[in-house]
């Protein structure tokens, strides 16, 4: 029990890239190659992992054959597997995107390092079964978006970073009190061990103060409404592929984090939990999709909507039964796909512009400069984020209305309905706003090449995909994930406890 | 009475770090931040270390004795240097802000308000 090569190869791919394309410092093209081909090292690897785990049920590894709950036990159940896979296949379109464009900060040698780690960092919160390790990750991955935002093009990624980090660090401080005081109280860091302890019904004083604590630090890093002030300037001023992995799979973390928080650690306090989060979702869904669309800017639109998205997640997880569970986390995995090429078409459109903005102001008309796949690829996606069938987005939005319609939240159920005709509004303006406008000459002085459209087309093909073909499979995947974190005692038999007793 | 000082002395770096942290200067700020990662490593002194009377490991215990706690002084160690990290990485975006602005002052530095 407990040594699985692919869990452990999943986090020791990219880990072990970014040491590589160190070695690479003065070539800067190997670097970005040797991190591409770590990435997708790093897919295969949880591609596989994630097979296993449907095939045979909970993989483990036991770092330094320390037995949990002494030592660090990366855990992939299938929710973590599924998340750590959304991960690696995302960050492969982000590599592919590095590989060919033509970003001054990209010919820095920590560059493709950073992106790495920030790969690592994000892999690993999501496979780690122990919470202390889970906060090393996560600010492992604060500080390098926070690095790789700071030197970008943008001349405003500076201002952003630093703002980012003095409010994502007193997040951490949270994460990181929650912790002691969940040691104070339970005297174990492995989340199997305090689960097991939380569900004999023993309710020790600081759990609930550190259940809320947790909360708290994970929906900051998932720009959540009271702590989301941040994310649009954040978002926006990162270089192209950084933006679309933040806006994607960075504030995915928090989503899982929250997941664990109310089907494995605080089964008892979930309901009291569930209600505020649907609230606070709800909240953001409506001001994300005003402010998506009243914005100036491409990108900054597209951060503010995923404001947004993530309050569909969180509504999807605050209902909380079977089938809205299940839209959640399809939304989740659905919509990193979605955001992560719709950035990285923006950036291909902000990089046709001589000082490489997406204001839409600078950018109107410029879609005659571009090839014409561009055009179609932003209107697929757009519809896509719209959620209009065949579509990914149309099957995640099925799947979160039908937990409504199971829960009967009608006042709830209208508002996303009303805010998803928002989300049409304002891609289909952006698009035609890019692509079918005539271009005002004096104010839109563009270039004749930009980045290439690979990498987004990759990511688009993907979304496809998942819509027409696997749409299917996505879901019977997701139930069955949804069947198995139902149940703690599955995650909490599979770590192997070695010691009985608290 | 140990852990009352504890409590007092925990209160007090959080109250300290966070008025630091509130400064309009970024320097004051970070500093305040580093603060506040010292007041949550003596937040975790204060859980478990003095729960025993004997070094772990290294000490014969007598009946109906405990060690301390060994695992908190990894804990810590590991805060320490994750802390001391993100605070160098801030204390350089400063740097870069000082250099830029001509400034470190919050007010100053506000060109992302449209």
């Amino acid at each position: 029990m407990g040594e699985n090569v692919f869990v452990l190869g999943t986090l020791v791919a990219p880990l072990a890239g970014a040491v590589v394309a160190l070695l690479f410092a003065k070539n800067n093209h190997a670097q970005r190659l040797v991190g591409l081909i770590s990435s997708i090292v790093a897919w295969i690897f949880s591609t596989l992992m994630l097979l296993q785990v449907h095939q045979t049920g909970v993989q483990t590894y036991e770092l330094g054959n320390w037995s949990p709950p002494y030592g660090i036990v990366l855990v992939a159940d299938s929710l973590g597997g599924l998340f750590a896979f959304m991960v690696t296949t995302i960050m492969i379109g982000g590599m592919l995107y590095t590989l060919h464009s033509r970003d001054r900060c990209m010919s820095y040698p920590a560059f493709a390092p950073l992106f790495l780690l920030m790969e690592v960092g994000l892999v690993g919160a999501m496979l780690t079964g122990d919470l202390f390790t889970l906060f090393v990750f996560m600010e492992l991955m604060v500080l390098a978006s926070v690095s790789l935002t700071a030197i970008s093009d943008d001349q405003f990624g500076l201002e952003a970073a630093l703002k980012y980090i003095l409010i994502s660090s007193m997040g951490t401080l949270f994460l990181l009190l929650g912790i002691a005081a969940m040691y104070a109280a339970l005297g174990t860091l492995n989340m199997a061990d305090m689960a097991r302890i939380l569900l004999t019904g023993e309710r020790p004083f600081l759990a609930p103060a550190s259940a809320l604590m947790l909360l708290c630090a994970f929906l900051l890093k998932s720009a959540v409404f009271p702590f989301h002030f941040w994310q649009p300037d954040f978002h926006t001023t990162a270089p192209t592929p950084v933006s679309a992995m933040l806006s994607s799979i960075v504030v995915k973390v928090g989503v899982y984090g929250i997941i664990r928080l109310v089907t494995l650690l605080f089964i008892v306090e979930a309901p009291l939990l569930q209600r505020w989060l649907a609230l606070l979702g709800i909240i953001g869904v409506i001001f994300g999709s005003l402010g998506a669309l009243r914005t100036y800017n491409a990108k900054r639109m597209l951060a503010y909507s995923t404001f947004a998205q993530i309050g569909f997640i969180l509504v999807g997880i605050g209902w909380g039964n079977t089938l809205a569970m299940i839209g959640a986390i399809v939304y989740a995995f659905n919509h990193a796909f979605i955001k992560s090429s719709l950035l990285m078409l923006m950036g291909v459109v902000a990089s046709y512009t001589k000082v490489k903005t997406a204001n839409f102001a600078s950018i109107v008309g410029i879609g005659h400069k571009l090839p014409p796949l561009a055009g179609w690829l932003v209107l697929v996606g757009g519809l896509s984020l719209a959620g209009v069938p065949p579509l990914n987005g149309f099957i995640s939005k099925l799947a979160l209305i039908r937990g409504g319609v199971a829960q009967q939240d009608w006042v709830n159920l209208i508002l996303l309905v009303s805010a998803g005709i928002l989300t049409l509004i304002y891609m289909v303006r952006a698009w035609q706003n890019i692509f079918q406008r005539a271009p005002i000459p004096e104010t839109t002085p563009t270039k004749d090449t930009g980045d290439s459209l690979l990498a987004p087309m990759l990511l688009i093909s993907i979304c496809l995909i998942l819509g027409i073909v696997l749409a299917e499979p996505l879901l019977q995947l997701v139930t069955e994930t949804v069947r198995e974190i139902g149940d703690p005692n599955t995650y909490i038999s599979a770590v192997n406890l070695s010691l009985e007793g608290p | 009475m140990i852990e009352f000082m504890f409590a007092l002395a925990i209160g007090m770096l959080f109250g300290i770090g966070v008025f630091q942290l509130l400064r309009r200067d970024l320097i004051k700020a970070a500093i305040g931040f580093a603060i506040l990662f010292s007041a949550i490593n003596l937040f975790f002194v204060a859980v478990s270390a003095f729960d025993g009377e004997y070094a772990p490991f290294v000490s014969n215990v007598e009946a109906g004795r405990q060690t301390s706690d060994p695992l908190i002084q990894a804990l810590i160690l590991t805060a320490i240097v994750v802390s001391f990290g993100s605070f160098s990485l801030v204390l350089g975006l400063v740097n870069i802000i000082s250099l830029r602005y001509g400034t470190v002052d919050s007010n100053a530095v506000n060109n992302l308000k449209h």
